[in-house]
């Protein structure tokens, strides 16, 4: 990589990091933030134009790469910066599909569809039942008001900006072994469910296992910490009467 | 061999800092959760892009296990969250700052 493509990379990430800085949540500062906006779009069409023009050989980038990354950027950048969290936990629901789609173009079928099933169809439902029931109507103060929005944007982006330039940097990695192990080489005449497949069954059957055992251990978990302690003695107080519920019972 | 596949990484870099970014900044505690699922997406894409680069099925396979820990993460921190609000009625993250000096 050359001096000035690296010196053209800082500056998009330091453009991307003032549109981050300046689309954060905060009071009576409009303008600001669309401002953020713009600069963002900037950040991300630029950064794509040095990564196909500069980084990667053009033959050897799929078109559809470009775009996808473009939207989970965008997306993305939203998550963090949106007000409202109901809007937020929608526009990671994009950034799960163009994920899953860069996922897709790399030749990773199962994952992609699996991204979509796990995260866009059970943990955004997690996520949005949270929402729903810790929510205030309104817009509270702690929405609207981003946490040392300048130290965060700079540390982020000067860690983005480290891993850009070592990875980048392709003469200082070390050469990577030729030959895999056998087994577990893509096999281009098997498909791509088919070969994940059997090597959850072979290779990785303990590791498998383990996740099942962890899905249970945070199972029990999460249900140990939200459920409420019911008293079986008859200490406990009498129901509230019917038709006061609203007014007497705390909602959770 | 085929070359590292760099944009890949420098987007998988820029998903991971955005997420961290987002992490440190909003004080909201649902969406400092959804930060962390944005910083998993920047590592599924990089472990995705490096098992291609070495011919075999690790990085998937790694990137699938990480969904189940994805999962197991937002189960208990949404349980937590919930704990949290009903003792406070409040999402965010400052209020439960009262032990730091």
């Amino acid at each position: 990589m050359s001096p000035i493509t690296a010196y053209l990379l800082y500056a998009l990430f330091a453009l991307g990091g003032a549109a981050v800085y300046l689309a954060m949540p905060r009071t009576r500062e409009a303008p600001a933030r669309i401002a953020g906006l713009i600069l963002g779009l900037g950040a991300i069409v630029g950064g794509l134009i040095l990564l196909g023009t500069r980084l990667m050989p053009a033959s050897s980038v799929n078109p559809g790469f470009y775009i996808f990354a473009a939207i989970a950027l965008f997306a993305a950048a939203r998550v963090v910066t949106h007000p409202k969290p109901v809007y937020s936990a929608v526009y990671f629901v994009l950034v799960i599909v163009a994920v899953a789609a860069l996922v897709l173009l790399e030749g990773a079928e199962f994952l992609a569809i699996a991204l979509i099933i796990v995260y866009a169809g059970a943990i955004l439902v997690t996520y949005a039942f949270v929402i729903m029931l810790a929510q205030q109507a309104r817009l509270s103060l702690y929405d609207t008001r981003a946490r040392e929005p300048l130290a965060g944007v700079v540390i982020g982006f000067a860690a983005m900006a480290a891993v850009a330039a070592c990875t980048t940097d392709t003469s200082a990695l070390p050469q990577i072994a030729a030959q895999p192990a056998a087994s577990i080489v893509i096999q281009a005449d098997v498909g791509n469910t088919l070969a994940v497949g059997r090597s959850l069954m072979t290779h990785y059957v303990v590791a498998l296992e383990l996740a099942g055992v962890l899905l249970l251990v945070g199972l029990v978990g999460a249900v140990a910490l939200v459920t409420r302690k019911v008293p079986r003695d008859g200490t406990a107080e009498p129901p509230a009467p019917i038709g006061r519920i609203g007014k007497e019972v705390q909602p959770f | 061999m085929p070359g590292l596949p760099a944009h890949y990484v420098v987007l998988g870099a820029a998903l991971f800092a955005l997420g961290l970014v987002g992490f440190l900044t909003r004080r909201n505690l649902i969406v400092m959760f959804l930060s962390t699922e944005v910083m998993f997406q920047g590592v599924v894409v990089n472990l995705v892009a490096f098992g291609r680069l070495h011919g075999h099925l690790d990085g998937q396979m790694f990137a699938l296990f990480l969904l189940v820990v994805a999962a197991v993460e937002a189960g208990l921190a949404l349980g937590l969250v919930i704990l949290l609000y009903r003792r406070k009625s409040s999402l965010d993250s400052e209020a439960w700052a009262t032990m730091s000096g």
